[in-house]
């Protein structure tokens, strides 16, 4: 069996008084692609939040390749790469000089191949030069997911990563996050609304709803637990019903 | 070099590079530098000819005989007082612009998140950051310096030698901790406002405070200015009358000298006029001296420059990295 | 329809608490210009009794008081320096916000979705900006009087009529920049472009014109009056040509005129000099109208 990379014991998190997330327990472990679902304010970027260091949780413990998130900060940093929901970057420079950047404060030690060998990877070197600008949202996202990876991380989370794209877009998208996984062996965390693509693309999900995890399992497990139901689409309507 | 100092150096090139490329940024500094190169013109042309007022007036004694010629009554550096202004006002909002672009910048482009999912601390990200607008500072400095050292040079016939090279060096640096100072400002101010154009708003208030308030009410208090042509003048006294009769104003120049102490810019103003020789009274006297005489100046420069850069390692430290209340 | 756009957007104001605090700036501006000037008669006079008694001491006679040489409104010569500094940037402020919420909430596009024609629109917005100064300006006359009232007990029906010009040219000046507010709104996508290119505007218009066309140094501008340095070079015989467009000097000499705080002149010579002031104020007015006219409202500008 896998080690966890991921890994929250009793997470709870509120913005002024409103709870997010109530006393989450979950472990996520070493290559797996898990899908995190919830409707819209179910805390799914709260927890991603959480999970990259950005924000402190209010309660519990959440540990990333075996750090503390809030105490081990810097060791968490150093093995996650994120893309958030709405990657913009600086319009001003040019996609090889944003992933230059990010990959120094990677404290990646050659930072100009490091970026050419991704852009490579992820088939989009004719961008290198042109300005983030002037990109569109499938543009800017390859660039997203390049300045994500680009220091090869062993998480990689991903905010609703398929919002905005047109269908070959999320196609690309899924094609290279099934890439990362099975190539680089990065394991990936992807909060998403789009069910036909975590059928496709995830190992495992996540039901959360209104901060309650109310369902963790594999794909496999979950249609075979809910054999009545057409699609993952129909799980998901009545767990949420259900709960 | 440890992976921290790298970091800072990476945050600090795109700060700098980020910065020189702002349309609005390069069109403050031209103004900036023509404003200074016209202020250095203007003042030295009358220069020129005041110069060679005196060098006929030292040929006529010569050749008449005198052995003790007059020594020449004007300063070649105090013809950049105008430009030591221009930063003092206009150097002061650029400064404060850095600042409010350097905050701006990552919420516009939502890369905050990006930078600090990595392993980058608050306090490198303000050094970093600090470093760089210190850098776009000192070449936009370097190049007024050298268009004020140009025209004096070349219009007022007058190339500086080195030790008023060295003064000039120790006025431009502390231009540099003066503009340094303002980029704080107006960075926290940035960062601890949700709409970061209020946060410019805000720095913009203190700056017309600090800046061009609380110098303009010291002058008006002082008590010779309260009749134009002088006070004293008016009433006959010359000047032992004049120090006499302010011994029982104490109190009042107290009050005005706390009113001058509390502008960050009227410190920057004196030292960097005793730096070039602005005014009269210090001209005579070696640079040892003057910076004695400045010290004061000199250590709230120090002393403001510290407080502000403490306040954006703090405010950077507390800055949510994702907007409160954001999605969920 | 103008009504209702300018009565909109003063309520707008009044909701952003943005009216108070010009309100309460200006006020605190015309009291600490009050305060200034009831020092400056106190240390005159303080001067003044010791200076008898110093001179008495040596045996020479008393000179007159020099607090005599003092117009009776110099009281308020400060006022003359906020207005272009403090009372300038505020109205850049308010010209800003005037225009830039329809810009960034995007709700310009619901404003044209109506039957209002951008004429109707910009015209509103200029007039809720012209009041508002108006009622700003109006209170700060009031502590203006009530501060000539505590120092010298009593104000000539006169000099209360001077008052009142100096602050209706005020009144023009500040229309100025209002506009410049407007108009850098309008000219960029960005909100923080638009304010530093007003700031600059304002840089531009305070600081540097009067060392071109006057050869005065950034500081001298914070003096109430200060009259052109040595313009004898070449330099300023092409420059000074546009002195008369350098509006913050004009404004500075014609204020010093209505408040006799300077070396009088014609009538006719002050008028010249408000005319430039005014003649500025109708021309931005005409570009916000041209820039709202071609104005793309259906793209949100950027907040930041």
């Amino acid at each position: 069996m896998n080690s966890p990379v991921i890994e929250l014991r009793g997470l709870s998190h509120r913005y002024d008084t409103d709870p997010v997330l109530r006393d989450i327990h979950l472990t996520i472990e070493a290559g797996e692609i898990f899908g995190f679902l919830g409707h819209n304010g179910a805390g799914k970027t709260t927890a991603i939040n959480i999970l990259t260091t950005l924000i402190e949780p209010t309660s519990g413990t959440a540990k990333v390749c075996g750090y503390d998130v809030v105490t081990e900060r810097r060791d968490v940093t150093r093995c996650i790469g994120y893309l958030p929901a709405e990657v913009r970057m600086y319009g001003h420079m040019t996609a090889a000089e944003n992933l230059e950047f990010f990959a120094k404060l990677s404290g990646v030690t050659d930072p100009r191949k490091a970026v050419a060998e991704t852009l490579d990877y992820l088939e989009c070197a004719e961008l290198a030069n042109k300005r983030v600008g002037s990109f569109s949202t499938g543009m800017r996202q390859r660039i997203g997911i390049a300045q994500a990876i680009v220091h090869r991380p062993k998480v990689l989370f991903l905010d609703e990563p398929t919002s905005g794209l047109d269908p070959l877009g999320v196609r690309q998208l899924r094609d290279t996050i099934l890439r990362l996984n099975g190539d680089l062996g990065m394991t990936v965390f992807m909060n998403t609304h789009l069910l036909s693509e975590v059928s496709k693309v995830c190992t495992t999900i996540g039901v959360l709803n209104h901060g309650e995890l109310i369902y963790k399992d594999s794909i496999e497990e979950t249609t075979r637990r809910f054999p009545d139901e057409a699609s993952l689409e129909d799980i998901y309507v009545r767990m949420e019903t259900a709960s | 070099m440890s992976d921290s100092t790298h970091r800072i150096i990476t945050l600090a090139r795109h700060e700098y590079r980020s910065a020189v490329r702002s349309r609005i940024l390069i069109v403050l500094l031209g103004i900036l530098v023509t404003v200074t190169a016209v202020s250095v013109y203007i003042a030295s042309v009358d220069y020129a000819s005041k110069l060679a007022d005196y060098q006929a007036y030292v040929n006529a004694a010569t050749t008449s005989g005198l052995d003790r010629i007059a020594p020449s009554p004007l300063a070649a550096l105090s013809l950049l007082r105008g430009a030591m202004e221009y930063i003092e006002i206009i150097g002061a909002v650029i400064a404060i612009a850095l600042g409010y672009l350097t905050v701006s910048r990552e919420r516009t482009n939502r890369t905050l998140p990006l930078i600090r999912s990595r392993p980058v601390t608050s306090g490198e990200l303000a050094t970093g950051s600090l470093l760089g607008a210190l850098g776009v500072i000192a070449t936009l400095v370097a190049v007024t310096a050298v268009v004020g050292i140009v025209c004096v040079g070349t219009i007022g016939h007058d190339w500086i030698n080195a030790t008023q090279a060295l003064k000039l060096f120790l006025g431009y640096l502390a231009a540099i901790v003066y503009m340094g100072a303002f980029y704080c400002l107006g960075a926290i101010a940035t960062a601890k406002s949700r709409v970061a154009a209020n946060g410019l708003m805000i720095a913009l208030g203190i700056w017309l405070i600090v800046v061009l308030v609380l110098p303009q009410i010291g002058d008006t208090m002082d008590a010779d200015n309260q009749i134009p042509g002088g006070l004293f003048k008016a009433l006959g006294l010359g000047h032992d009358g004049e120090a006499q009769i302010l011994t029982h104003f104490t109190t009042y120049e107290r009050i005005r000298t706390w009113t001058e102490e509390a502008s960050l810019a009227k410190h920057f103003e004196r030292f960097s006029f005793a730096m070039t020789d602005v005014k009269e009274r210090y001209r005579p006297f070696n640079l040892p001296w003057l910076l004695g005489q400045t010290r004061n100046d000199i250590g709230w420069l120090i002393a403001y420059s510290a407080a502000l850069y403490a306040g954006l390692r703090r405010t950077f430290r507390n800055q949510p990295t994702i907007p409160q209340g954001g999605t969920q | 329809m103008i009504a209702t756009i300018a009565s909109h957007q003063v309520l707008s104001l009044r909701r952003q608490r943005v009216f108070l605090a010009l309100l309460a700036t200006l006020l605190t501006m015309t009291a600490l210009a009050g305060v200034l000037g009831w020092s400056s008669h106190q240390t005159i006079v303080r001067v003044y009794d010791e200076a008898v008694k110093l001179l008495a001491s040596t045996g020479k006679p008393a000179p007159p008081n020099p607090f005599l040489l003092k117009p009776t409104l110099s009281l308020l010569s400060n006022m003359v320096v906020y207005i272009p500094l403090i009372g300038a940037l505020l109205a850049l402020i308010l010209g800003h916000l005037s225009i830039v919420d329809d810009e960034t909430n995007g709700t310009g596009r619901l404003v044209f979705s109506r039957q209002i024609t951008r004429t109707s629109y910009v015209l509103g917005k200029i007039a809720s900006a012209a009041a508002v100064l108006a009622v700003v300006l109006a209170a700060s006359l009031l502590v203006s009087v009530a501060s000539l009232l505590v120092v010298n007990h009593t104000i000539a029906v006169g000099d209360f009529g001077r008052l009142g010009l100096f602050y209706a040219l005020s009144w023009l000046y500040l229309m100025v920049f209002a506009l410049i507010g407007m108009v850098t709104v309008l000219m960029t996508r960005r909100r923080s472009i638009a304010l530093l290119s007003a700031m600059g505007a304002w840089l531009v218009i305070t600081f540097v014109l009067p060392q071109f066309t006057s050869g005065l140094r950034p500081t001298q501008s914070l003096n109430p009056i200060t009259d052109p340095a040595s313009t004898s070079q070449t330099f300023f015989k092409v420059t000074s040509k546009l002195r008369p467009y350098s509006v913050v000097e004009q404004y500075k000499q014609a204020s010093g005129q209505i408040l006799q705080t300077a070396t009088a002149e014609s009538v006719g010579q002050t008028i010249q000099r408000i005319l430039p002031i005014a003649g500025l104020v109708l021309v931005l007015a005409l570009v916000t109208v041209r820039l709202v006219q071609r104005h793309d409202f259906s793209r949100s500008a950027n907040s930041e």
